[in-house]
């Protein structure tokens, strides 16, 4: 596939992932031939605070950072936090966004307000046309445990159609980092992601 | 997941790196011999890898060091011995380094001897945002600089050759997106060095007392005159001139590192790739005057492109002055580009923009926003650093005052945070007992004065500090807090787990021991468990009240690895509960204690536990005043 520049960002709250679901998509990107780059938070910002990690690649990709309005898709996998990154996304963005809301403690420690599910849904509908929320904890319990949430994730992105990378090579490469005893529940996690993409698209008919 | 492939000797095959495992990678083909260092974000990576290497390249010796002064040292003792060697930091580390390195290149060296630096524009895991490429002009030596995944592997393993050749030095520069960020690298040869190795007894080098360095300075001076003319043949420099004029003027840009990667992406964005000239440095100190020369031939206007101090701008500018063309090529760097932070990717867009008088469209924000407070790093569920931090609250309480709580480097700077805010100064690494030492001279004793650091910083270089209180007796509480490891970076072993980074066992250090011999007195030193907050509190005061210098270690392994181990063996923690019934809702947990698998529903107005943040450890039904926290039976 001739692809001149793939953006994507995932975001979320530092323990859910976001690194390794980095991983899985770089790699699967790297296998389908294309020129890769990533950025990631390591370090002090994986204790519970926020993270950010960009994908980029194609065939014209040079710098790990994505240009702010130029992103192809935000996957969230923690509502507000799609909210904080919105400005990377322009009009045609696809917002893949898992509803959990998690409220940082230091809300209740500072009497400070957290906006409401409702809220973020009403302001990223005047971001982009493209807004879906999956409720992505409660489909990796079924398939057998909460922290496959990230594999929930990329089978939605691949059902909704928005990474030009084949549903094989991303599950090989699920396969590949994931260890082996989740395998299963990995497997499930995937698919049902990939399901509930696909019937996302074809509710919206996109 | 199966062994990865960079670990092999497979040359040609393409594979996705992330920086730090493509320098390792370059230094495992360059055949370095010796790696240590002391890890902090984003270095800490590199001898991660190169520890997962070693069980399949054995000639590897490895260690994590003390400091960074001591693990460049250890490398620098690998390069008076003929082999490679390298020692990755983090750039503050380098400060800690920098009373070896700055003698060591006088001497030169001998094996190919490369100080990695990784520099953290934006401070995202640092104290500061220093840029090192001065040490190389503050040392006179070379520093060279790659600007993606590829070039740092290539680049690294050229480095050893170049620094035998030269008998030079060099610091190696990247920044935190080089070092975490990943990107497409294809595999090179592993080097087979044969060759003797041995230490070579030549006094007049090594030996750096006045006599000789005078001597050795003006080889330093001579190497880097040799190095200068070499830098306009240095392979990973390249200049790409263009004859074009946009809107009638010659276009030229120059950069390193990270942020060329993102002017070419902007150039491509505006199509101009190839209508403007383009000179960018791998080796970014000393500059190559001629290729600079040339460049300036072809342009009439220059935007210097680089994060932080205007480094090469102010290089570039001299060079412009000398040739006495500083009228006719015009210079722009800081004046477009901020000193602080790190560039996003759109400024390149926009600053091209304002710079070549070209349409930039900048986002508008819309006009609802929704503001979301800031979600900061906190400590994690289950730490004992929490447990510890509490203890000292609710003894702050008891005894009326308020501590000075003087800090360090770690996870626990956290607690810096509501609602524990048990820290009240932090700078810099072993800094706490340092700082403390004057303070204890000036503060009177109704404020007690705490240093509180981890172990891992403790051996660092809270040794001397701790020393030099007892010596000039300077008194003051010193808190160990003993976690058994060096987390924050990525769970490093330390002489206090005495587990070598192979995993092999080394030789534990004892930190009571270690106390003891330090000089304080055998019953002003305290051992307790974090978790046992009643304990921690009797025993905290005991402390505070004592006179003289007290060590008090706070010991409790580091809940993320204990969960580890719990999962390993098949141990299942405890599972913790609040009692609807019981719970008043008063909050105490969540607002006093803080630990983030706590959560408040705020319909019922009862606190309640998130199972699948909690680690079972228990704290929490200490801290509630209702009784409403216990622990399910089996």
């Amino acid at each position: 596939m001739e692809i001149q520049t793939y953006n994507l960002l995932n975001v979320g709250v530092g323990g859910q992932g976001v690194i390794r679901a980095i991983q899985i998509l770089s790699w699967a990107a790297l296998h389908e031939g294309f020129k890769v780059r990533t950025a990631e938070t390591h370090g002090m910002a994986q204790r519970g605070g926020s993270v950010a990690s960009y994908l980029r690649f194609g065939t014209e990709v040079e710098g790990p950072l994505i240009p702010r309005g130029e992103t192809n898709v935000i996957l969230a996998f923690e509502a507000s936090e799609a909210v904080r990154n919105f400005n990377y996304a322009g009009t045609q963005t696809y917002f893949l966004i898992n509803e959990k809301l998690i409220i940082p403690p230091m809300i209740h420690q500072q009497g400070l307000e957290y906006p409401t599910i409702n809220q973020i849904r009403k302001f990223l509908n005047d971001v982009s046309k493209h807004i879906h929320f999956i409720p992505a904890d409660d489909l990796a319990q079924k398939a057998g445990n909460k922290r496959a949430m990230n594999v929930v994730m990329l089978g939605v992105l691949v059902g909704m159609n928005q990474i030009p990378i084949k549903r094989d090579t991303i599950f090989n490469s699920i396969m590949n980092f994931i260890p082996k005893k989740t395998k299963e529940i990995n497997m499930k996690a995937f698919e049902s992601g990939i399901e509930t993409g696909i019937s996302i698209r074809e509710e919206k008919n996109e | 997941m199966s062994k990865p492939k960079f670990i092999e000797d497979s040359p040609g095959e393409k594979v996705l790196l992330m920086g730090n495992e493509a320098l390792a990678r370059g230094i495992l083909e360059a055949g370095v011999v010796i790696a240590a260092g002391y890890p902090g974000t984003p270095s800490s990576e590199i001898l991660d890898t190169l520890a997962d290497m070693v069980p399949y390249h054995p000639h590897l010796k490895l260690e994590w060091s003390i400091n960074e002064k001591v693990g460049f040292e250890v490398a620098y003792g690998g390069s008076m011995s003929n082999v490679r060697s390298v020692a990755c930091m983090k750039h503050v580390g380098v400060n800690v380094a920098s009373d070896a390195f700055m003698t060591a290149c006088y001497a030169g060296a001998r094996g190919g001897m490369v100080l990695i630096s990784a520099d953290d524009p934006n401070c995202f895991s640092s104290q500061n945002e220093q840029d090192n490429r001065y040490f190389g002009l503050h040392a006179l030596v070379p520093v060279f600089e790659p600007s993606n995944a590829q070039e740092a592997k290539d680049m690294i393993k050229y480095a050893f050759e170049f620094s035998e050749e030269f008998q030079s030095l060099v610091l190696f520069r990247t920044t935190t997106r080089l070092n975490h960020g990943r990107g497409d690298v294809i595999l090179g040869e592993i080097n087979n060095i044969t060759r003797e190795y041995s230490f070579d007894w030549d006094r007049s080098r090594w030996v750096c007392l006045p006599s000789h360095s005078r001597v050795l300075r003006v080889r330093l001076l001579e190497r880097l005159e040799e190095i200068s003319e070499f830098a306009d043949r240095f392979p990973f420099n390249n200049l790409s001139t263009s004859k074009e004029k946009v809107k009638g003027v010659r276009y030229g840009f120059v950069a390193a590192g990270v942020p060329y990667a993102h002017l070419m992406d902007a150039l491509d964005h505006y199509n101009l790739r190839g209508k403007v000239s383009i000179l960018k440095l791998g080796l970014v100190y000393p500059p190559p005057k001629n290729l600079i020369k040339e460049f300036y031939r072809n342009v009439d206007e220059v935007l210097v492109i680089e994060e932080l101090e205007p480094f090469l701008e102010n290089i570039l500018k001299q060079i412009a002055y000398e040739e006495g063309i500083s009228k006719e090529v015009i210079i722009h760097g800081k004046d477009y580009f901020p000193q602080n932070g790190e560039f996003p990717a759109e400024l390149y867009y926009d600053v091209l923009a304002r710079f070549m008088d070209l349409d930039y469209k900048k986002q508008s924000v819309p006009e609802d926003m929704v503001i979301i407070p800031p979600r900061l790093p906190i400590l994690c569920p289950g730490c004992s650093h929490r447990a510890t931090f509490y203890a000292l609250k609710k003894l702050e309480k008891k005894m009326r005052t308020k501590f000075v709580n003087s800090s360090d480097i770690g996870c626990y700077t956290l607690g810096v945070y509501k609602p524990l805010e048990g820290i009240d100064i932090q700078v810099c690494m072993g800094g706490s007992i340092g700082f403390a030492n004057g303070i204890s001279k000036i503060q009177s004793k109704e404020n007690p004065v705490l240093a509180i650091l981890g172990d891992s910083t403790f051996f660092h270089s809270g040794i001397p500090a701790l020393i030099n209180a007892v010596y000039n007796q300077n008194n003051m509480l010193v808190v160990i807090l003993d976690n058994r490891s060096t987390s924050m970076t990525g769970f490093q072993d330390n002489p206090g787990t005495g587990i070598k980074i192979t995993k092999e066992p080394g030789t534990r250090v004892v930190i009571e021991d270690l106390v003891k011999g330090c000089g304080v007195k055998p019953e002003n030193i305290w051992v307790e468990d974090s978790n046992n907050i009643s304990q921690m509190i009797e025993k905290l005061e005991q402390a505070v009240k004592t006179e003289g210098v007290r060590v008090f270690i706070s010991r409790h392994l580091c809940s993320l690895i204990e969960a580890n181990e719990y999962r390993k063996q098949g141990i299942k923690p405890p599972t913790i509960q609040i009692d609807p019934e019981k719970c008043i809702g008063c909050l105490v947990c969540v607002n006093q204690f803080g630990c983030p698998a706590i959560m408040f529903d705020e319909e019922n107005k009862k606190a309640y536990i998130d199972q699948s943040m909690c680690r079972g450890c228990e704290v929490c039904i200490e801290v509630c005043p209702q009784n409403a926290i216990y622990k399910e039976s089996e």
